[in-house]
């Protein structure tokens, strides 16, 4: 396993300099086709916090329920925007290799490497849109705080954690589909159960909260509402976030279990 | 052999270097490459969690050697599943053998089953500063090549359209085009001419011929052309079964292969 992990470092060393061009060229790809291109990236999570702004604060009256006392809408973005990185993640990062399947078995390409780079060109686009957010914050004195500045880190844990999630459900998703099918499956639910669109410190039975804090999507909605939203450190919470280390060195693990066993059958089966 | 003698066997070894400089471009040295056959979806699944799940082996490649010494061409002939495309891909470092020792020295750029490894969604001006990166070229190199290379393919406006749009000949021009201009030092084409109209192949022959005469470039070629493979190769290697069943100066090995059938 320490050998696999040496691989991907060497395959990933060999093309540091191509990685960041890759993810553009990626994002590229999302945007063709479409005369407002890039536009579409931002018109989807600006119609969907409204709509949620509106089912939520208008309707279901939940404004009150964040324990704070910032505006809801800027509690929702905190929490809504980086579930939009994870949901693409969820969905398609799991199956990376279909979407790249020329890299696989047309060129001599290192496989690991399409994990990081499909990651980091997904994470941009994120960051893009949290950063508004963040601009927001700055500019209306809403929170001018440092702990503004666990942003970044949080961009950096997140960007490890889901680069290893994609390269130990990608090879999975390609030599069988239900674990393609699984994750298309799960993806809703995680939504409605990760406190995206609920506090998880409101919860009123402890058991429920230990068990969120098992979900990763759970921990990092979480930690960015605390930087942005909330304004605490996320060590002031080590109940909700210690079990998120144990969830991130599985997933490693993991990562390098199925990425090992399978990796030289990736070509074959594609 | 079962699987779980399979297992027994050594590990295969692979050497991959860019030294350019080396005598051996290729060598296969007892190789075999076997593929995995699952009796359902469901075996399939289970197969990723225990090594204990039964699947059937096909030899794609069995007990393969050869070697190919820098600046030869060499033309494989052998018919439809005998393991051209296998072998092929083992050389380009797609696939990986089962056993065996695969030695490849220089920079490998291949054709592979004619898509040659584009993004259909990217336009093709796109996808030659796409692979021109993957390649490790600079910006300025790319821009560089770019012309000669659009030229080369005849794509004329629709160099700036998705490649979805684009005929199979027309991704297997763009794919000849820029494969052989980035100075490989082993290039691999696997069929591409044959989608080609006379004078695209006729253009394509010739720029092989360039090549050939340019100090160390090494080609390889799998063709059912026996009649191309004679003009330009200078040496014959027949597979059937995946096995090296006869190897020796192009005549002879097209006139064997003929005998063969």
């Amino acid at each position: 396993m320490l050998e696999t992990l040496r691989l991907i470092f060497k395959e990933h060393m060999e093309y540091l300099k191509q990685i960041p061009g890759l993810a553009l060229t990626d994002i590229r790809k999302d945007v063709r086709g479409a005369g407002f291109g890039w536009i579409w990236l931002f018109v989807k999570p600006a119609i969907y916090i409204l709509v949620f702004w509106f089912a939520l604060e208008i309707g279901l009256r939940a404004g009150k329920t964040t324990g704070g006392d910032g505006p809801f809408m800027l509690w929702l973005a905190a929490g809504l925007f980086p579930w939009f990185f994870m949901q693409t993640m969820i969905n398609t990062g799991s199956n990376v290799y279909s979407r790249y399947s020329y890299l696989v078995n047309k060129l001599h390409f290192p496989v690991s490497v399409i994990s990081t780079f499909y990651t980091l060109a997904q994470l941009l686009v994120n960051m893009a849109l949290v950063g508004i957010v963040v601009v927001v914050c700055l500019v209306t004195g809403l929170n001018r705080s440092i702990y503004l500045l666990q942003v970044p880190v949080i961009y950096l844990v997140m960007f490890l954690f889901w680069t290893l999630f994609s390269l130990m459900t990608s090879p999975l998703s390609a030599l069988s589909k239900d674990f393609a099918n699984l994750m298309k499956v799960l993806s809703t639910p995680l939504f409605w159960l990760s406190g995206i669109i609920f506090n998880v410190r409101g919860l009123d039975i402890p058991i429920l909260q230990t068990i969120l804090a098992f979900d990763p999507v759970a921990s990092f909605a979480t930690a960015f509402r605390d930087a942005i939203y909330y304004q605490q450190w996320v060590w002031e919470s080590p109940d909700l976030y210690l079990p998120f280390v144990f969830v991130f060195a599985l997933t490693a693990v993991c990562a390098l279990y199925f990425f090992h066993r399978t990796r030289k059958d990736i070509a074959d089966v594609l | 052999m079962s699987s779980k003698e399979l297992s027994k066997l050594p590990e295969p070894v692979i050497i991959r270097d860019e030294d350019a400089s080396h005598d051996i471009a290729i060598s296969f040295d007892h190789v075999s490459k076997f593929y995995k056959l699952y009796s359902s979806d469901r075996a399939r699944l289970a197969g990723l969690f225990s090594r204990k799940v039964k699947y059937k082996t096909r030899r794609a490649s069995d007990d393969l050697s050869f070697q190919i010494k820098r600046g030869e061409s060499v033309a494989f002939l052998g018919n439809n599943g005998a393991g051209k495309s296998t072998a092929l891909k083992m050389i380009t470092g797609v696939c990986y053998p089962t056993h065996g020792t695969v030695e490849v020295h220089g920079r490998v750029s291949a054709l592979l089953e004619l898509s040659a490894g584009f993004d259909r969604k990217l336009t093709g001006r796109e996808n030659i500063a796409f692979r021109g990166k993957l390649w490790g070229l600079s910006k300025e190199e790319i821009a560089e090549l770019e012309p000669a290379i659009i030229d080369f393919a005849e794509l004329g406006d629709y160099i700036d359209q998705p490649m979805r749009t684009y005929s199979s000949g027309m991704r297997a021009r763009l794919g000849f085009a820029f494969a052989s201009s980035i100075k490989p030092d082993i290039l691999v084409v696997d069929e591409a001419l044959s989608v080609g109209d006379k004078t695209f192949k006729k253009k394509c022959l010739k720029r092989v011929r360039e090549l050939l005469k340019g100090e160390d470039v090494t080609v390889l070629f799998v063709t059912h052309s026996l009649s191309s493979a004679k003009q330009f190769c200078q040496r014959g290697i027949v597979l059937e079964k995946g096995r090296n069943i006869y190897e020796g100066p192009i005549d002879d090995a097209v006139a064997f292969y003929e005998s063969r059938d």
